[in-house]
Order: structure tokens, then sequence, then C-alpha cells
């Protein structure tokens, strides 16, 4: 079993990772910002799985499962607060939402 | 112990009847209701204070309970409670006895009155016997001053008690006033006397530097003198006269004002230990008994003629406690009480029938109201010094204290007094009493509750000088009996008869229509009331000036200061938030570039 050195996976992940963080800085649909947030905490998953690997243990998995499950309960909080935005402000427009403004 | 039920009884009862009073409206509109209240309070207080004279008079003894009320810097920082002795038993007979006549006469007086305004009336005349014998019986400075300042407080409501009438409201204003700013400088000399001794008592410690002692006699007698209407602080007492009669009876002639008097008597180890004080006391005792028995000379309103002899005759307390007689004061205090009270009551009798307060309309009235006429005699005869009534015996001890402590200057003042005193009252029984009858009324007694009071203030004006001698006893300050001073009737005594004839011979004289020699226009000037022209121009010139400076600091230092900081920070708060946009993604931008440099900080430079 040929091994993937871990920079690689690093690399991948910073990739992600870096993708989320643009889309969450450019997209204007919720959706697509709740999906830009997944793909961050992804990465971050990617991360644990690949030095629980390096390492020879669990552990890391077993994080990224934890991890897993967190995103999940995170995207039907997101999706839940998307639904009362598109009923409220008639638009899922995250620019639209500016009450919190000063 | 027995002492204290009585002393519960004279100070509650009033209180109590006070109260009732103020909580229970139905009784308060019922003014007769209230008056009698009042009174069988006084008389219940009256009771307790005579079981307390006479326990003292058969047993001399210093009874004293007190309570801590605050704790301070000392265990006996701040106690209340009450001290009974000579002094103090013999003040309460005095006040509850001079009250419970005041309250019977004027429920007739005030008869016309609404009831409720007669409620009100009696009701803060409750709260008077409470605060002035709370004054009397005060173990130290501070409850006194407690009491001093409620005296003053009923003083004021009682002169404004005409208040639709415009000087009745402006004279109760300035009596507050004038007696407010002198009791500022009794408050320094508390204040002064707590922080070198640690304590209100009137028992000085010793090794008290000679300074602080005369600092603090200095300043308690600068607020003596106020409420004791000495010169030039005597202002306010002629305008008080337009609070009814037996308000000035009682507050303006007997007991109150006596109370500047009193608090020399009471703190007398603090005014004893310094000499400026006691000659500052008997300069101005003694100017002042000469000058406003001179202002009373002039008045033709009978109730100012009446304010002005209450002056001069504080005066003459004044001087005998500044000659370093303590007894002398306070006898004086006592028999001038009983006959400045009956002079007040009688002279009420007299508007009462006349309706009006000028001499010039009255006259001829020793036939219509003789009996008035009678007590008036007494009143004035005390008043005047003549031998054998009570006024003779307090006003030649005072004038014995004079003369033992050499003080020549006063003494002269005084003796001059005597013939001013005597020329003033002839002059008032005469133009009130004898000659036509003047102005368009039908004048004739009044009834049994304005009598009645009369005759019981007319006994004592008689007849308590003769227990001059139980009376020294009792203050504990040995001198002479009654006969001892009619035995050595040459000297003294005969002089101040002497010269009180020549003011009988002037009064007289001035009643037939004689021009007796005195300065051209002197008469007009001091009509024109030069000293209340002085402290108008003084508040006009001085105070208000200051006052508009302080004004103008206020608004322009202090109030701007403040308005800036307020602004500064609306402005600020108005830039700042216009950082809280509101739109998700510059919160991302936020969150991301502060990560980012935190990373970068840790990256680059950071430990």
């Amino acid at each position: 079993m040929s091994t993937v050195p871990l920079q690689a996976w690093m690399l991948l992940a910073a990739l992600i990772f870096s993708v989320g963080l643009a889309g969450l800085f450019t997209r204007r649909n919720a959706v697509a910002v709740l999906l830009s947030v997944e793909l961050m905490a992804n990465a971050v998953n990617l991360n644990l799985v690949a030095f629980g690997y390096h390492r020879g243990d669990l552990e890391g998995q077993v994080m990224a499962l934890f991890g897993v499950a967190l995103t999940v309960a995170e995207i039907i909080v997101g999706l839940a607060l998307i639904i009362l935005m598109n009923r409220t402000h008639k638009s899922i427009d995250i620019d639209s939402a500016t009450e919190l403004s000063g | 112990m027995t002492a204290g039920i009585y002393v519960s009884i004279i100070l509650f009862a009033p209180v109590v009847a006070f109260g009732l009073l103020a909580v229970a409206a139905p009784i308060r509109e019922r003014g007769t209701l209230a008056g009698w209240l009042v009174a069988a309070a006084t008389g219940a207080t009256l009771w307790a204070a005579l079981a307390l004279f006479f326990g003292q008079l058969s047993d001399p003894q210093t009874l004293e309970w007190t309570i801590r009320w605050m704790s301070g810097g000392s265990a006996d920082f701040a106690q209340v409670g009450w001290r009974v002795d000579g002094v103090s038993a013999g003040m309460a007979v005095v006040v509850s006895l001079v009250a419970l006549c005041v309250q019977v006469y004027s429920m007739e007086y005030l008869a016309d009155e609404a009831p409720g305004s007669r409620g009100r009336y009696f009701s803060w005349h409750a709260l008077f016997v409470f605060s002035m014998q709370s004054l009397v019986l005060a173990p130290n400075l501070l409850q006194l001053f407690m009491g001093w300042e409620l005296v003053g407080l009923c003083s004021y409501l009682l002169i404004g008690y005409y208040w639709r009438k415009p000087e009745a409201g402006k004279a109760s204003l300035k009596a507050f006033w004038v007696t407010k700013f002198a009791d500022s400088f009794l408050l320094m000399g508390l204040v002064v006397l707590v922080a070198a001794t640690g304590s209100f008592s009137w028992d000085l410690p010793a090794g008290l530097s000679q300074g602080t002692i005369t600092a603090v006699a200095v300043l308690l007698f600068i607020g003596a003198m106020g409420k004791a209407a000495q010169m030039p602080l005597h202002v306010w007492l002629p305008d008080a006269m337009a609070g009814p009669t037996p308000v000035s009876a009682l507050l303006h002639a007997a007991t109150m004002v006596a109370a500047g008097v009193y608090l020399i008597v009471r703190g007398w180890p603090v005014f004893e230990a310094s000499e400026t004080a006691l000659t500052m006391m008997v300069w101005v005792g003694a100017v002042t008994a000469f000058s406003a028995g001179c202002l009373a000379l002039l008045q033709d309103d009978v109730k100012k003629l009446l304010a002005f002899s209450t002056c001069s005759q504080l005066g003459y307390m004044m001087a005998a406690l500044g000659a370093g007689s303590m007894a002398a004061g306070y006898f004086h205090l006592t028999t001038h009480a009983f006959f400045k009270a009956l002079l007040f009551l009688t002279a009420g009798s007299l508007i009462h029938a006349v309706h009006s307060n000028n001499m010039s309309e009255m006259g001829g009235l020793r036939r219509t109201m003789p009996v008035t006429f009678g007590l008036f005699i007494i009143g004035a005869a005390a008043l005047a010094g003549l031998p054998g009534v009570s006024g003779f015996f307090s006003k030649d001890m005072v004038l014995e204290a004079l003369s033992h402590d050499a003080q020549w200057g006063p003494l002269v003042l005084c003796l001059a007094g005597v013939a001013v005193t005597a020329a003033y009252m002839t002059r008032a029984v005469l133009t009130i009493f004898f000659g036509e009858a003047r102005g368009a009324h039908k004048a004739h007694e009044p009834g049994w509750r304005m009598l009645v009071p009369m005759l019981a203030l007319g006994v004592p004006s008689l007849a308590v000088g003769l227990f001059v001698g139980d009376f020294q006893s009792l203050v504990g300050e040995p001198g002479y009996s009654a006969t001892e001073m009619l035995s050595h009737f040459i000297g003294l005594p005969a002089l101040g008869v002497l010269l009180a004839l020549i003011g009988f011979g002037a009064g007289y004289a001035e009643f037939k229509g004689t021009k007796l020699p005195a300065p051209a226009g002197l008469g007009d000037w001091l009509r024109s009331r030069p000293m209340d022209r002085f402290y108008e121009a003084a508040w006009n010139r001085a105070v208000l000036v200051v006052a508009r400076g302080v004004a103008w600091i206020d608004r322009y230092i202090i109030d701007a200061a403040m308005n800036l900081v307020g602004w500064g920070a609306l402005a600020g708060g108005d830039y700042s938030r216009r950082i809280q946009t509101g739109r998700a993604a510059d919160y991302m931008w936020a969150i991301g570039m502060g990560t980012l440099a935190v990373v970068a900080y840790g990256l680059l430079g950071g430990s």
C-alpha cells in the first residue's frame, strides 16, 4: 500500500479550506455560505484523519467522527435559520439581513 | 426612676398630641377640639414639670440619662436623653406654664378663624412645646441644637400663620433667614467643639487650648445673638410681630427668644472659660439693652413696642451673663418670661377689642377695660422695675452683677436703659388707657378664656421676685434674699428706681405734649430702619454679586465640563457605531483577517 505523504493531505486540506473561505467572503446566497462553512469544517476533518493515520492510531478518526456529527447539527440549525430568514425577509440573500447594523 | 417618668410625660404628651393632629385630620379640622387636646397635653407637661421642679427645690441634684444615638470617634460622640437640674426644671415650668396660658388664650383670640386653620395652629403649638422642652432638658449641645432648630421651624410656621397677608410671609422668611444665618455660626462652634474634644458635652475636658475655647464660645454666642435678637441681628423680631399675638407672647417674648440666653446658661462652663466671649457678651447685651429701648420709644404699634422691649430685656440678660453672673441672667429670663408674656396677652386683649395694633387708635381704655388695664399696669411695673414687683429684683440682680464685675461702661448703658424702659412704658400706658377714646370702636373686656390666662400670668409677674433667694439656691449660685435686697435699698436699687422715675416723668411730659430735647432728625432716621436698609444694601451689593459670580462659574465652567464629557461620549459613540454594518460578510472579513493577524503575529514575531 503506497503511502501518500502527510504534506500532500495538509496541502489538500488547506486548499479546501481556502475554497471555503473564498466562498464565505464572496457568495451572497445563504445556502452557498453554509456550504462554504461545511467545506472549511471538512478540511479540518480531513486534517484530523490524516494526522491520525500518520500517528498510526484511531484518535484522529474518532475526533473526525465527532466533527462530522457536529457539522450535521450545525447544518440543521443553519438550514432552519435560512428557512426563517426566507420567511421574514422574503429572500435568502445574506446582505439583505442587516439588523445588527449599529 | 421617677424623674424619667416625669420627663417622658413632658416630652411625649405634646409630641403625641402633635402626631395625632398631624395624622387624624377629623380632629384637626375641628379646631376647638384640637385646641383642648393640645392644652390638655401641655397641662400634663406642666404637671410633670412642676413635680420635677418641687423635687429639685427640696433636694437639688443633677439627674441625667442618655442613650447612644450615633457611633463615632469616641463612645460618647452623639447621645440623646435628658438632664434635670435646677436650671432645666425651672425653665421647663416656665415654658409649660406660659404655653398653657397662651394656648387657652388662643382659643378665644382666634375664635373667628376657620376651624381647620385653628387646628393647624394648635398642632404647631404642640410641636413647639415638644421642641422647646427637648431643648430645655437636653443633656448635651447636640440635642440642644436639634431642639433649637425645631423651635426655629415652629417660629417660622407660626409667624406665617396669616399666610394670606404678604407681610406675614415676608416676616416669617426674614425670621428664618436671620436666625439661620446665626445658627450657621452655632453649628460651626459645635463642629470646632467636637473636633477638639470628640463630644458634644458642654463640660470641657482639661488641657484644651484657650484659643479653641474662645472660638467655640464666640461662635456659640453669635448663634445665641440671632435667637435672642441682639444687635445687630435684632431685625427679625419686630417683623415677627406679624404673627398672631399669642404666638408673639409665647415664642417671641417668653420662651423661644430666651433660648438664646438659655444656651449660654446651659453651656456656662464653655462661656465662663472664655474672657473674650464674656466681654463681647456684656457689650452686645448692654448696647442692645439701651438702643432697643430707644427704638421702642419711637413705635406706635404696641406689638412692635413690646418687641423692641423684648430685645432690650434680652440685652439685660446677656449683659448679666457677660458680667459672669449666670444666676442674674437666668433669673431675669424667668421673670421676664412671665411679665412680658402678660404684657403681650394684654396687648392682644386690646387689639382684640380695638381691631388695631396702633396706640394712636386706642386711648381712654381704662374705663372700658379695667381688668386689662390693671394687668397691663402690673406688667409695665414689672418691666420698669418698680420696687417689690418681680422685674425689680431681677433687674437689680443684673445691675449688681455688672457693678460687681466692674463693667462700668455697660453698667451706665443699662442704667440709662432703665430710664428709657420706664419712659416708653409710661408713654404706652398713658396713650392706651388715658386721654380721650380715639377710633370708632366699642371696646369691651374679653371673655374668660382670655382673662383667666392673663390673670394666671399676672400672679407670677407680681410675686416671683420674692423667691429670689430660693431661686439662687436652685441654680447653685449664692446671692441675696429678697428681704436683704429690699433692706439695702440704697445704692444701685435706689439708683435704678430713681432713673425709672425720671423715665416716668419724661414719658408723662411727652404725653402732655412737651417737646423733649432730642437731636433733630434722629427719630426720623431711626424710623427709617437703618439696620434693615444696611442688610438690604449688603444683600444687594455683596451677596447677590458673589452669587452671580458663583452662578457664572457654575454655568460656564462646571456645567461646561460636564457637557463636554457628555458631548464627547455621544460623538465617539456615533462615530464608532459605524463599524457595525450588520452585513454578515463584513463580520466574516473581520474574523478572517483577525485570525490571520493572530497567526501572523505567532509566526513572525510573537514569543
